[in-house]
């Protein structure tokens, strides 16, 4: 695409990598100027009404998301250019890889990935300000934009200095490695860890308002909608982000599997599990005003360990294949930590009492009661992960020897906690707030429990067995039950409209946990492979299929050389698992080909080692049931996230909101 | 009131936990320091015996007594070529010296007569050990070239490298792994 | 439909669930092909040079050696699941994921529990906290104007909106 030559005689030749340094100086700068300026505005507003420094904010926004878009597009110039006085494009560019996987090798390492973190806050940055343009002399948010920018300062500063991208390679250099080959044949690369990084990133938002909420004391029910909103947007996004971590995973990897508890795959859960804590308890907050503190903490906690997270990814503490080399940046990372955490601690020691809710709540079986059930299960299944997580760290601390906590581990501690979370979610959708009668619920749950014993008739009936898929099958049918019902009554009273606003949109994403569940429980169990050993037009059969070795295929380029093994599934269409060597790289690649329908999913693998002269091969087939639901249900829960961004029906506060009571019956148990 | 301090206490609870859990990621060996991880260090080095390239056998156990270095090589890949010259180096080195380290390839996933071309045209005269059916890389778990490997004279495991080595970096590491040995 | 929702129908639903999930149960027999065994046993294992990935997840060579090295004691019949791991165990120490239920090991086991026990324990010390704190005690003439206001809205039963 590019000739040597023509590179060669560019002019752009080194200008990328001084523009870019430069950006990241800027943005430094800006962040803490506006940083400075947002802590002036939020100290004067306090005792005037016009803050003049307060004007100041936006302009220091904007630049900071120029800079921000200046170092990563003179970045992505360097690598699109093959420019090779950067080390970085030294390390990671070649001219040999295509323009998709060139593009996204900016983000294939970690000095690059920081800039895409950048990227991520200054964008969120900038949102807020243009959200709260014409309050920015509000102390609240004077001083949430304070934070912003100086969680921005610290991450420019980063990129500046011990992770800087532009550093100039040695001389003479005219070619590199490309990215890694994993990162190379696969379009998700391009989706995957933006999306997952604006997530990531975007709970620096209500973190943001979580501190300046404590440090002004006003935790009232203004900051608290509006922070709903922005955490709803990060938790969607980083939810999407995870599940398209793990369709990648599944079409790439060659194990078939979509999930493995790496470290770094557990980074992204921690949060996404505190963060949906605090999207449940927030709504007890916002009905009954309680809960304020407890959850302050969660947002700050979710902010700390998606600090955490990277620093467990990037410093090279664990042993993980996904995982970034090994930098400096760890000890940046891990004080940056720990001062996060000593700040938020402090604050919630110092402010905490002085801002809890009086109030109470009045019976355990109760919407309320549930949401707090909720959150015990989320920030148990939290700490079970991140106790796994760390166990090695632990244990070579304490004996000095090194285990490796994996699967085993976390499958037999996520599956009770799976199944109550899904008797929770088959049960809560229904509660009334303040109370719960008997009668009340058993009128509820009848036709959902109905529709939980009808899957368990349908799952006995197709040849599921053992207890803990089955139990995810029941409950699983007895929550969709509960959650259509929500929907069903909501599209009844008020048409499409009842698609749209928390309860409605929220049942949607329940549902679409539901098939998620309902297919990892399925996929997990009932997974069978074989390997065959095909010949040249001959069939053989497994599963019920029948697969035939129609021919080799093999690919040399520049990058690679590839062996396809032609594979007819039942004499239609052919199928092409691959191995790929990766000339720079000095290692085989397996690539997987997969025919998916609704039932199950046919994965096929090449095995080692390919005999194509004697025309022979070894694949290995995998039969997944029920695959394809999850990413259906992945795209159900972007799709009720967003319903729920939506206004729901305005209430009107004289609406009555709890379930009719027997009179004569006292409100107090 | 009597229950106005549970924040308080709770934060200098959680302060307490969080302070331990600092400390031992702070404390935590990156990964890279170690060298490559693997069980075999500081065990006996798993059993190579094998014919060489051009005739002759390579049996690892016979070699008790001096340092032996495991190279894993593979002639089509890229930074396998690019550290060719700096063991030749290493070799010359090794061999000016008295009680000089050994140094053996290992072929890995590639023809005999590949490799033989490789070393023909671009020099290094040690053995060159084959591996048809890859029993020695898995013996030793090499999943990727190219790996470099120390076994010590009384074949334990040293130091496991993973990717390109200099001549510097190895000699370097031998003369660290010798004194680590000599001083009880 | 009161009939229906009755507690006795509750039971017999109760009952039908516990029944066919132990016939579910019951059924299970473990894995029924030398394939599944493989799988069942290589979950358990880590891969001793990779980082940190089972012998099942990890497509590495030496893995790879792994497996192969289970399928033919698998296929020898000789020797019992956990039989296999041990032996396993001891070519590589180390490498069995699952961690143990002895000495420091057992901690990440225990941990769990108590975090669970915990939780609940504060969930109940903060319910009962909440009771103590005693609302005012609502009148029947109270009960009467709630009542009536329910009954003039048009849904009566289901207004659970969030």
């Amino acid at each position: 695409m590019f000739s040597a030559d023509a590179v060669e005689v560019a002019v752009n030749q080194g200008l990328a990598g001084p523009l870019g340094r430069g950006a990241l100086l800027v943005g430094v700068i800006a962040s803490a100027f506006g940083a400075v300026a947002s802590i002036y505005a939020a100290r004067e507003s306090s005792h005037h009404d016009e803050a003049r420094t307060a004007r100041l904010i936006p302009r220091f926004a904007a630049l900071v998301l120029f800079a921000a878009f200046a170092a990563i597009t003179a970045m992505e110039y360097a690598m699109i250019t093959r420019d090779f006085s950067l080390q970085y494009v030294q390390d990671h560019g070649s001219r040999s890889t295509p323009a998709l996987y060139n593009f996204t090798a900016v983000w294939s390492a970690l000095e690059g990935s920081i800039l895409l973190w950048v990227l991520a806050l200054a964008l969120s940055c900038a949102a807020v300000v243009w959200r709260y343009r014409k309050k920015l002399n509000d102390p609240l948010i004077a001083w949430a934009m304070a934070v912003m920018f100086i969680v921005l300062a610290f991450f420019f500063l980063l990129s500046f200095a011990p992770a800087n991208p532009f550093g100039v390679g040695a001389p003479g250099v005219t070619d590199g490695p490309g990215p890694n080959p994993l990162l190379q044949n696969h379009i998700l690369v391009l989706f995957h860890p933006p999306i997952l990084y604006l997530g990531y990133v975007g709970f620096t938002i209500p973190f943001a308002f979580a501190i300046a909420a404590l440090i002004t004391g006003r935790v009232g029910e203004g900051w608290l909608i509006e922070t709903r909103r922005w955490t709803l947007c990060a938790w969607g996004l980083l939810t999407f982000g995870i599940i398209l971590g793990g369709w990648w995973s599944y079409e790439v990897l060659g194990w078939s599997g979509v999930w493995a508890w790496d470290p770094v795959e557990n980074a992204s859960f921690l949060p996404w599990l505190t963060g949906t804590a605090y999207i449940h308890s927030v709504l007890v907050q916002e009905r009954r005003g309680m809960l304020r503190v407890w959850n302050l903490s969660l947002l700050l906690a979710t902010f700390s360990l998606t600090i955490l997270g990277t620093f467990l990814t990037r410093s090279g503490v664990l042993n993980s294949v996904h995982a970034f080399s090994e930098s400096d940046i760890g000890k940046y990372l891990i004080v940056f930590f720990g001062v996060i955490v000593a700040v938020s601690l402090w604050l919630i020691a110092w402010r905490g009492d002085s801002l809890r809710s009086p109030g109470s709540i009045d019976s355990p079986v109760s919407r309320e009661g549930a949401f707090l059930a909720n959150n015990v299960l989320f920030a148990l299944f939290a700490f079970v992960v991140l106790l796994g997580t760390v166990f090695p760290l632990v244990i070579e601390a304490l004996q000095n020897r090194q285990i490796v906590v994996g699967e085993p581990f976390f499958d037999q501690l996520s599956k009770p906690i799976g199944i109550a979370m899904l008797a929770m979610m088959s049960i809560a959708p229904v509660l009334p707030w303040r109370k719960a009668s008997e009668e009340v619920l058993r009128q509820r749950l009848f036709w959902p429990a109905w529709c939980g014993i009808g899957t368990l008739v349908v799952s006995l009936l197709v040849g599921a067995d053992g207890l803990a898929p089955l139990l995810a099958f029941t409950l699983g049918g007895f929550a969709s039950g509960a959650a259509l019902r929500q929907l069903v009554l909501a599209t009844r009273r008020q048409g499409l409209r009842g698609l749209v606003g928390r309860a409605n949109g929220g049942m949607v994403v329940h549902l679409g946990v539901i098939l998620i569940a309902v297919a990892l429980a399925a996929s997990n169990s009932y997974t069978r492979s074989q390997e065959l050993s095909l010949k040249l037009n001959t069939p053989a059969e497994f599963g019920g299929h029948v697969f035939e070795l129609k021919g080799f295929e093999n690919e040399k380029t520049d990058r690679l050389t590839a062996v396809k093994a032609i594979v007819q599934i039942d004499g239609g269409k052919s199928y092409a698992p691959a191995i790929t060597k990766f000339v720079q790289m000095g290692n085989n690649i397996g690539t997987p080909s997969v025919k998916s329908s609704w039932r199950y999913d046919l994965y096929l693998t090449l095995e080692p080692p390919v005999k194509s002269e004697s025309g022979e091969a070894r694949i290995k087939v995998f039969i997944k049931p029920l695959v394809m639901w999850m990413w259906i249900g992945g795209g159900m829960m972007a799709v009720g996230t967003l319903l729920a961004l939506f206004p729901g029906r305005r209430r009107r506060p004289t609406d009555a909101v709890s379930a009719h009571i027997d009179s004569g019956k006292t409100l107090n148990a | 009131m009597r229950n106005s301090r549970i924040a308080r206490n709770v934060a200098i609870a959680t302060s307490v936990v969080v302070l331990a859990f600092f400390v031992l990621l702070v404390t935590a060996k990156p990964r890279g320091e170690r060298g490559i991880s693997t069980p075999l260090l500081g065990n006996p080095a798993p059993a190579v015996s094998s014919p060489v390239v051009g005739g002759g056998n390579f049996d690892l156990a016979r070699r008790k007594g001096s340092w032996v270095v495991l190279n894993f090589f593979n002639s089509t890949c890229v930074p396998c070529r690019a550290e060719h010259p700096q063991l030749v180096a290493f070799e010359k080195n090794q061999s000016t010296q008295d009680n000089g380290v050994e140094l053996v390839t290992v072929v890995n996933d590639d023809s005999d007569a590949a490799v033989a071309a490789f070393f023909e045209k671009n020099g290094g005269d040690w053995p060159k050990v084959t591996d048809p059916d890859g029993a020695i890389a898995v013996a030793f778990g090499v999943a990727k070239v190219p790996e470099t490997w120390v076994i010590d004279p009384s074949g334990f495991v040293r130091l496991r490298i993973a990717g390109e080595v200099t001549n510097d970096f190895l000699s370097a590491k031998m003369a660290e792994l010798q004194r680590e040995l000599a001083a009880p | 439909m009161k009939k229906l929702n009755s507690l006795p129908v509750w039971i017999l639903m109760l009952l039908l669930t516990v029944g066919l999930l132990a016939f579910g149960t019951l059924r299970d027999r473990g894995p029924l092909t030398q394939q599944g065994r493989i799988d069942a046993i290589s979950k358990q294992l880590a891969c001793p040079t990779c980082n940190g990935e089972s012998i099942y997840v990890s497509r590495a060579p030496a893995a790879e050696a792994i497996r192969n090295e289970i399928a033919r004691e698998v296929a020898s019949g000789q020797n019992s699941d956990d039989q296999i791991v041990a032996v396993i165990e001891n070519s590589f120490p180390g490498s069995v994921l699952l961690p143990r239920t002895d000495g420091v090991e057992s901690l990440i086991w225990i941990l769990p529990v108590v975090a669970l026990v915990g939780g609940l324990c504060v969930l109940g010390l903060v319910f009962r906290r909440w009771k103590n704190a005693s609302l005012a005690h609502a009148s029947d003439e109270d009960f009467a104007i709630v009542e009536a206001a329910f009954l003039k809205k048009n849904d009566v039963t289901d207004d659970e909106n969030v």
